[in-house]
C-alpha cells in the first residue's frame, strides 16, 4: 500500500500537534509566571512555529521524495545524523509520556480517583502500537474521520464557557524577565511540527497547497489561543488553580447547576486528542529508532516504545509533579535543540541547496542563450539542443534528488521550446 | 484451523481486542455498583470548635414512588479536616464523592481564621467541585444541613436555590466557591459569601424535639483523641428552621470582617447595572394636602463611571440614572396603592430618592472603607482605566488597602419614571 498522506490528513496531524500538550495543564502552568500576558508567549512561539512549518514545506519541494535521514546523511554525514535520530528519538518519547501523564492525571481525578495505571496502559498502548503498525496512512486517515467529532468538542468547550460571567484579563503586567522564564520554561510544549520532518517524503505536496497548510494550522492556532483567552477570561486571578483547562471551561457556575454536568463532551475530546497526540508521538519515535537502527523491525520498534514507556512512566508513577518539574526545568533544553537548533541545521540545508538550485538555472540561462546562438549559426537541431540542455541540467544537478530535477529540466527545455519562453522562465510542474 | 490461526496472527489487533475483552468483562460485570462503594455527597458542612467537624449531607439512591429524594446526613470528627473526613467516610462506610456536592456550608466560627486554608484542602484534594455554593450560617453548618430536609419538605426548596435566589437579586455576584476565590486571591483580598440564619422551628419549641436521633458509626479516630470519630444520623431529625434574609458575609484575607444585611448590600450595588428591584422608600411626601411614605421600585439603572486623577487624587465620577416605578403610597387615608397616573417624578420625590441612595451607598462605602474590603471593585476600575497613575499612587501611598480611603467620590443621581 501506498504509505502517502494527502495534505489534509497532514493538516488534520497539524491541528493535532498543535494541540499536544496544551489544552489542559499548561495555561495554568503559564498563568502562574506570566499571568494572561502568556497569551504572547504562545502567540510568539507559534510564530515560531509557523516559520519552523514553512521550511518544513520548502525543504520538501527541494526533495519531494527524499526521506529527512537521507538528506541529513548527504550533508552531515552518518554519526550526526544518527546523534539526531538520538535526540528526536528522546524528544518525541518525553512527549508522549508528557500528553500521557497529563491526561491520566485528569481522568484519575474525574473519574477513577485512585491510581488505575494499569488498565489506563493495557487500554492506551494496544490501540497506539496498532497505529504504528498500521502506518501514517493508516492512522491519518482514522484521524481524518474522527477529526470533524473532536473539532466540535473542543469548540463546545469554547463555546459553552460564554454561559458563564466572562471579562477581559489584565495584560502586560509583568516584566519581561517573566515572560522570558515562562517562555523557557514551556517550550518543551510547542514544536511538534518537527513530527512533519519524519515524514516529509510521505507528504504528498504541491506548489499550490501551502496555502491549505496554512489554513489548517492558522485553524488549530486560533482554536488555542481562543481556549487560552477564553480561559484566563473566565478565571482570571484563580487560573492558576484550575488544571485542566478544556474540562474547566465547561464548568458552569451556580445559575447553571440544573443543568448538570457536561464533563462527558470535555473527557471525550480529551481521551480522542490525546490517543491520537499519542500515536504521533509514538510514530516519531518508531521513525527516530529506525534511523538509528535501519534494520529493527516495525514490530520491534513498537514494542521497544512500550518498554520505554512503562519504565520510565514506572519512575514517574505518582510523581506527576516531578514530570512536570522536569518538563519545565531540564526538557526545555531538550527543546531549544530540537524546536530550534535543528530547523536553524533544515533551514542551512536549505539555502545552501537554494543557492545550488539557483546557481543551476543561471547555468541553464546561459546554456540555453549559448545554445540558441549556436542553434543560429550552426542550424543544429531542436532536438540536439535539448539534449545538451538537458545534460547541462544532469551536470549541475549534484543535489538530493537527481533523477526528479533531471527529468524536470527536460520538461523545462520541452516547454521553452514549445512556448518559445526566455531561458529559465520556465514552469515547474510536478 | 492453520488458516484461521494465520488469519489472527496478521491481524493483531483482533487479538488484542479478545483479550481486552476477556480481561475487562469480567471486571465491569462482577465489580459492584459504583454507588455501593461510593456515597455521593450533595452538600458540605464544616463546623469548628476544639476540632473540626465535617458533616456530609448523602444522597442515597433508592426505589420509591415518591420524588423526595433519600438522603442521609453523616458526620466524623477530627483534629485536622483531613482527619474528619476520613472519619466521616468510615462512618458512611463508603467512599466519599463530592463531585456532586452543590453546597458547601462554613459556621461563623471558621470564619474567624482564614477559611481558605481549611476550604482549599477539600477542594483541591477531596475534588469539592469549585461551582458548589458556598455560604456560612450563624449556628452549626451540621444543623442547617439537618434543616434542609425540612425546607425541602415544606418549600420544595433546595439551599443552592434559596442562595442563588440571593445571589442574582442581592449580591449581584456569584456566591460560589470560585467567586469566594476570586476575591480571595483578588487585587484587594475581599468577597462577599451568602448567609443563611437558623431558628428553632415553632413546633419544636414546645419539646417536640425529634431531633438529635444519630446513631453512632463508623468507628474511634486513629488519633484517639478524646471526641473525635464519626456520626451518622436520619436527615428527618431537624428541629431548626433556616431563615433567609438576604444577609451575606464580608471576608477580608478569608476573615469575616463584617455582616452585611440588604441596606448594606442594596448600598454597595448601587453602581452595580445589573442590580435591580430595589425598594426605595421616601418619607414625609405632600400628596394633596397631606404627608404620605413612598415605596419606589427601581425599574431600571444606567450606570457611568468615570475615573481619572486629579492633582495627584483619585477622582471617582459616577453618572447614575435612575428609572422608578411607584409601588406603594402609605398615608392616613390610603393604603396600598399603585396608581400609574401618579407615576411622574416629582422633583420633592427626585430629590429625596436622591438623598436616601447617597445616604445608602456612603454608609456602605464607610463600611467597606473601615474594613479595607473593597468588594465594589473601586481598585479593579482604577487599574482597568487608569493603570500607570494607579500603580504610582498606590506605590506611594500605603498600597491596594488605603486606596480605597483615599478616592473622592462624585455621584450624581438622575431620577426618572421608568
Amino acid at each position: 500500500m501506498k504509505d502517502t498522506i494527502s495534505i489534509r490528513q497532514v493538516g488534520v496531524l497539524m491541528i493535532l500537534c498543535i494541540f499536544a500538550n496544551k489544552i489542559l495543564l499548561l495555561p495554568s502552568l503559564m498563568y502562574e509566571t506570566s499571568k494572561a500576558d502568556s497569551l504572547w508567549i504562545i502567540l510568539f512561539l507559534f510564530a515560531i512555529d509557523l516559520l519552523v512549518l514553512t521550511l518544513i514545506f520548502k525543504l520538501k519541494t527541494i526533495y519531494p521524495t527524499t526521506k529527512l535521514y537521507d538528506i541529513l546523511q548527504n550533508k552531515i554525514g552518518k554519526v550526526l545524523t544518527k546523534i539526531i535520530y538520538l535526540i528526536l528519538l528522546v524528544f518525541f518519547m518525553f512527549k508522549a509520556l508528557l500528553v500521557f501523564s497529563v491526561t491520566y492525571v485528569y481522568f484519575k481525578h474525574q473519574i477513577y480517583k485512585q491510581d488505575l495505571i494499569w488498565i489506563a496502559l493495557i487500554s492506551c498502548l494496544p490501540v497506539i502500537n496498532h497505529a504504528v503498525m498500521c502506518g501514517v496512512r493508516g492512522f491519518s486517515r482514522t484521524m481524518e474521520l474522527f477529526i470533524g467529532i473532536v473539532l466540535t468538542g473542543f469548540i463546545a468547550c469554547l463555546a459553552f464557557s460564554l454561559f458563564t460571567p466572562i471579562s477581559m484579563p489584565y495584560f502586560f503586567v509583568n516584566q519581561g524577565k517573566d515572560l522570558l522564564t515562562s517562555c523557557y520554561r514551556h517550550l518543551f510544549s510547542f514544536g511538534d511540527y518537527i513530527f512533519l520532518l519524519l515524514i516529509i517524503d510521505k507528504i504528498e505536496f504541491k506548489r499550490g497547497d501551502f496555502k491549505r497548510i496554512y489554513k489548517y494550522a492558522f485553524s488549530g492556532i486560533i482554536l488555542t489561543l481562543l481556549l487560552f483567552f477564553l480561559f484566563y477570561s473566565k478565571y482570571q486571578v484563580t487560573a492558576f488553580m484550575h488544571n485542566n483547562a478544556l474540562a474547566d471551561l465547561l464548568v458552569f457556575s451556580v445559575e447553571f447547576n440544573a443543568v448538570g454536568r457536561l464533563d462527558i463532551i470535555a473527557m471525550l475530546t480529551i481521551l480522542f486528542i490525546t490517543l491520537f497526540q499519542l500515536e504521533i508521538f509514538c510514530y516519531g519515535f518508531y521513525e527516530s529508532i529506525r534511523g538509528i537502527f535501519p534494520l529493527l523491525k516495525k514490530f520491534y520498534a513498537t514494542i521497544t516504545f512500550d518498554i520505554i514507556f512503562g519504565l520510565l512512566y514506572y519512575i514517574f508513577i505518582g510523581k506527576f509533579e516531578i514530570m512536570v518539574a522536569f518538563a519545565s526545568h531540564y526538557l526545555p533544553i531538550l527543546a531549544i535543540v530540537v524546536n530550534y537548533a535543528f530547523p536553524i541545521l533544515i533551514l542551512i540545508i536549505y539555502l545552501i541547496d537554494m543557492r545550488k538550485v539557483k546557481k543551476n538555472r543561471e547555468n541553464v540561462y546561459i546554456s540555453q542563450d549559448e545554445i540558441s546562438k549556436s542553434n543560429q549559426n550552426t542550424n543544429l537541431s531542436s532536438d540536439e539542443s535539448n539534449v545538451a540542455l538537458s545534460n547541462q541540467d544532469q551536470a549541475s544537478s549534484e543535489h538530493g534528488d537527481k533523477q526528479k530535477e533531471n527529468s524536470l529540466s527536460e520538461k523545462a527545455s520541452t516547454l521553452n521550446n514549445q512556448s518559445g519562453l526566455k531561458g529559465g522562465e520556465y514552469e515547474i510542474k510536478d | 484451523m492453520k488458516s484461521k490461526i494465520k488469519y489472527f496472527t496478521t491481524h493483531p489487533m483482533i487479538l488484542i481486542l479478545v483479550i481486552i475483552l476477556i480481561f475487562f468483562t469480567p471486571l465491569a460485570l462482577f465489580s459492584p455498583g459504583e454507588n455501593k462503594e461510593r456515597g455521593i455527597v450533595i452538600a458540605v458542612g464544616i463546623d469548628k470548635t476544639t476540632e473540626y467537624e465535617v458533616s456530609l449531607l448523602t444522597f442515597i439512591p433508592t426505589a420509591n414512588q415518591s420524588y423526595k429524594e433519600q438522603t442521609s446526613l453523616i458526620s466524623g470528627k477530627g483534629q485536622s479536616l483531613g482527619e474528619a473526613i476520613y472519619n466521616a467516610q468510615i462512618a458512611m462506610g463508603r467512599r466519599i464523592g463530592l463531585a456532586h456536592a452543590k453546597t458547601t456550608v462554613v459556621s461563623e466560627s471558621m470564619l474567624e481564621d482564614d477559611i481558605c486554608k481549611s476550604i482549599d484542602y477539600i477542594s483541591r484534594i477531596a475534588s469539592l467541585p469549585e461551582n458548589t455554593v458556598f455560604i456560612s450560617t450563624d449556628k452549626s453548618a451540621k444543623e442547617l444541613l439537618q434543616a434542609n430536609d425540612s425546607l425541602v419538605s415544606k418549600t420544595g426548596l433546595k439551599l443552592e436555590q434559596v442562595i442563588n435566589y440571593n445571589a442574582e437579586n442581592l449580591y449581584i455576584s456569584d456566591t460560589s466557591l470560585e467567586a469566594f476565590y476570586k476575591g480571595y486571591f483578588g487585587r484587594t483580598h475581599s468577597s462577599i459569601i451568602g448567609s443563611l440564619k437558623l431558628k428553632e422551628s415553632p413546633s419544636s419549641q414546645g419539646g417536640n424535639s425529634s431531633g438529635e436521633s444519630g446513631t453512632q458509626g463508623g468507628g474511634e479516630s486513629s488519633s484517639g483523641s478524646s471526641g473525635s470519630g464519626a456520626q451518622a444520623s436520619s436527615s428527618g431529625s431537624a428541629k431548626m428552621e433556616i431563615e433567609n434574609n438576604g444577609d451575606a458575609i464580608l471576608l477580608k484575607n478569608g476573615k469575616m470582617v463584617a455582616k452585611l444585611d440588604v441596606d448594606m448590600l442594596n448600598g454597595m450595588n448601587i453602581l452595580n447595572p445589573r442590580s435591580k428591584h430595589q425598594i426605595i422608600n421616601i418619607e414625609d411626601i405632600e400628596k394633596d394636602d397631606q404627608l404620605v411614605n413612598m415605596g419606589y421600585r427601581v425599574a431600571d439603572k444606567k450606570v457611568i463611571i468615570n475615573t481619572k486623577f486629579e492633582n495627584g487624587y483619585p477622582l471617582f465620577v459616577a453618572e447614575l440614572i435612575l428609572s422608578v416605578d411607584l409601588v406603594e403610597i402609605e398615608g392616613v387615608k390610603e393604603g396600598l396603592k399603585v396608581n400609574t397616573e401618579f407615576s411622574n417624578v416629582t422633583n420633592e420625590v427626585a430629590t429625596k430618592i436622591e438623598h436616601k441612595v447617597k445616604q445608602q451607598f456612603t454608609k456602605s462605602l464607610n463600611l467597606i472603607r473601615e474594613c479595607k474590603a473593597d468588594v465594589m471593585g473601586i481598585n479593579d476600575t482604577f487599574h482597568r482605566n487608569n493603570r500607570k497613575e494607579y500603580e504610582k499612587y498606590i506605590r506611594d501611598n500605603g498600597g491596594v488597602d488605603e486606596f480605597l480611603n483615599n478616592v473622592i467620590f462624585k455621584l450624581n443621581i438622575l431620577v426618572q419614571p421608568d
